[in-house]
């Protein structure tokens, strides 16, 4: 319950315009909780009288935490290769397991995955759980979900991390669920805390307009999806060691409900925009199909990938797999140049994790330009020909 | 075929704004909607419905006024609203909605399909979907972006992938959670809009769904948040100045970093 402290409460209603619910309100100077509160804790910390506090937070699940020990990866292997975000996810798994004195395991699944064990273990895993099976060439959730939640039964890890990629967000979810424990989706900071070890997960709601940072206090292990690019990966070393076991689950593990027919890898999406270094995007502003030929010379000049606003998509100029904001995908590339993109809190929820934002629009008030670290006003198809010129001149140089 | 589609109300995020003074959230004017992606699930539910007959049913876990999704959902074709609601449920993570929901379904009877948004647009998280799945032991597909074919026994469909899609054939019982290419959510009928004003909303309660009271809730939810706060602000904005040419000739400078 949220509680509210009559006497000390002034009435100055922060906590009502910090309520992204509409959950409190103050009427007759004094704070109101209504239905809506979902007791997320964002008046609590806002509130500068110390007016507020949420009771009933102790858990009513308890493990015996003592158990739970080491940090695991799960690595994505899809298509005869590793997903990037698993090798960045090894890194900051490499920095966790180190504060906290534990191994660190990667748990690789798939078919053929040839040197891929190896390859985890030159990038920081002390020990590689490898579940060969021509079963687990295409991925289902229910044997994904069904050989993770035995593994992590089986050696009690305190720290499961995955990617935050179509397959983790499907899977993981299910096995969170199988083990009674907690799962925070969409990280971008991952910390210790020292006092007691805890596993500190920070993750972007709302579109990114807040920043939630949440902890799993009672249960194990404490899970978590991080989004690709956030982490960094090590850099490979051969010198590394590392001990390789191999698993054979059940077959009871390998039976799954559902048939994949098939698997099929679209144009365009050969390029997975979330994995991008840097992304050229399009949107309204371009105002036919024609718009991408030119926002494709950028990216080719500036060996960048091609994105895209939903406005784009939905008339059709580039398919939906490009689509970049809150009913496409969220991305962090190190630079993002929107193009004729207005800028709209859909799209900018998608992208205002990059790290240098130029918009060039020709509307001089489009919200576009209050993310952006740098604005050109102006008319794209004379802005971006020359913008490609100096590019190649100063690539020439 | 009986259906049941779960959605949620949600604050609109083109109504949410951050005051770039105070670098805080502005919640002003903000306006309650179905979310985005439950809106394709009920079209496709209403559509299945069309094609092989049966009733959809829509559920939603929220405080009284998240009745208005219900109706909404009914306006475009959905048969029955329960609206699950309980002060016991406020706090619930995505873990204890999940069990909250499944209570509530196994309380309303059978279904052989379940449909579920990919994920709401307040949280983002995706898991409610998968969660309920294995609660209520059903296997699962996410991110639907097309049913290929739907029949008495199961259905073909696509399911979005970071690289391309996989094409899945399922069979009842199943839970599916959709994307918004998988179709266009029709506009309300004015027969639609008339039935659901007056449709009776069934409303479910923790008693009323036997749902364990360690469970539910904040005190039933394994996360916890220590700390909400904005994010960083970004650093001053920069617009470029001069004619086309100098503009640019700056922009390259500044990106010198990023060239190849």
């Amino acid at each position: 319950m949220l509680q509210i402290d009559k006497d000390l409460c002034i009435g100055c209603g922060i906590c009502e315009s910090q309520c992204a619910f509409g959950g409190i309100q103050v009427a007759d100077g004094t704070a109101r909780v209504g239905d809506s509160c979902t007791l997320c804790g964002a008046c609590v910390d806002a509130c500068e009288v110390g007016a507020l506090s949420i009771t009933g937070t102790e858990k009513s699940m308890q493990m015996n935490l003592a158990d739970w020990s080491g940090v695991w990866v799960y690595c994505e292997f899809r298509r005869g290769e590793l997903a990037q975000v698993s090798l960045e996810l090894l890194g900051i798994g490499r920095k966790l397991a180190d504060v906290r004195r534990v191994p660190l395991s990667a748990v690789l699944m798939g078919h053929e995955t040839g040197d891929a064990a190896e390859k985890l273990i030159g990038h920081g895993a002390d020990t590689v759980y490898r579940v060969e099976d021509s079963a687990l060439a295409l991925f289902t959730d229910d044997m994904y979900g069904a050989v993770m939640t035995a593994l992590i039964l089986k050696h009690r890890p305190e720290i499961v991390l995955a990617g935050a990629t179509a397959i983790g967000r499907s899977f993981i979810p299910g096995v969170a669920t199988r083990l009674h424990t907690g799962l925070t989706a969409d990280c971008t900071k991952l910390e210790i805390r020292s006092d007691d070890g805890a596993l500190l997960q920070t993750r972007p709601a709302f579109g990114g307009n807040i920043m939630a940072t949440i902890e799993c206090p009672s249960t194990r292990p404490q899970m978590a999806t991080v989004r690709p690019r956030v982490m960094k990966a090590l850099e490979f070393d051969t010198l590394r060691t590392g001990r390789i076991v191999d698993v054979a689950p059940p077959a009871d593990q390998l039976r799954s409900r559902i048939e994949v027919i098939e698997s099929v890898a679209s144009e365009g999406a050969k390029v997975n925009i979330q994995e991008s270094d840097i992304l050229v995007s399009g949107g309204r502003g371009l105002d036919s199909e024609r718009g991408f030929v030119l926002i494709e010379e950028l990216a080719k000049a500036l060996n960048a990938d091609v994105s895209a606003s939903r406005a784009a998509v939905d008339a059709g100029w580039i398919s939906y797999p490009h689509q970049v904001g809150q009913t496409g995908k969220t991305v962090a590339p190190k630079l993002y140049i929107a193009c004729g993109i207005s800028g709209a809190i859909q799209h900018v929820a998608g992208m205002q994790s990059a790290d240098t934002i130029v918009a060039i629009n020709r509307d001089r008030n489009a919200p576009i330009f209050d993310v952006a670290d740098f604005g050109i006003v102006g008319d794209l198809y004379e802005v971006i020909p020359k913008l490609i010129a100096k590019i190649e001149e100063h690539r020439g140089s | 075929m009986n259906i049941i589609v779960c959605i949620k109300q949600v604050p609109d995020a083109k109504d949410v704004r951050l005051d770039p003074k105070t670098n805080t959230l502005s919640r002003e004017g903000v306006q309650s909607i179905m979310n985005p992606y439950d809106q394709h699930a009920v079209e496709e539910a209403v559509r299945i419905r069309e094609s092989l007959g049966g009733e959809v049913t829509v559920l939603t876990m929220g405080p009284p006024q998240a009745e208005a999704v219900l109706r909404q959902a009914i306006s475009c074709g959905a048969d029955h609203g329960v609206l699950v609601s309980d002060r016991a449920f406020a706090g619930a993570d995505t873990w204890a909605t999940s069990y909250t929901l499944a209570r509530a379904i196994a309380t309303l009877g059978s279904f052989e399909l379940v449909l579920c948004g990919k994920q709401a647009i307040d949280g983002d998280t995706a898991q409610v979907g998968p969660g309920l799945a294995m609660r209520l032991d059903m296997p699962f597909v996410t991110c639907i972006q097309k049913v290929r074919e739907a029949s008495e026994t199961g259905m073909v469909v696509e399911r979005m992938m970071d690289d391309g899609y996989d094409v899945i054939k399922v069979t009842y019982p199943v839970l599916l959670t959709v994307v918004k290419d998988l179709n266009e959510p029709r506009v309300p009928s004015l027969k639609g809009t008339m039935k659901a004003k007056k449709a009776v909303i069934k409303t479910l309660t923790a008693a009323d769904i036997k749902a364990e009271s360690a469970l539910i809730g904040l005190s039933g939810s394994p996360t916890k948040v220590v700390k909400v706060f904005p994010p960083e602000p970004r650093g001053e904005r920069c617009m470029l100045t001069g004619t086309v040419d100098e503009q640019v000739e700056q922009l390259v400078v500044k990106l010198r970093p990023y060239l190849p």
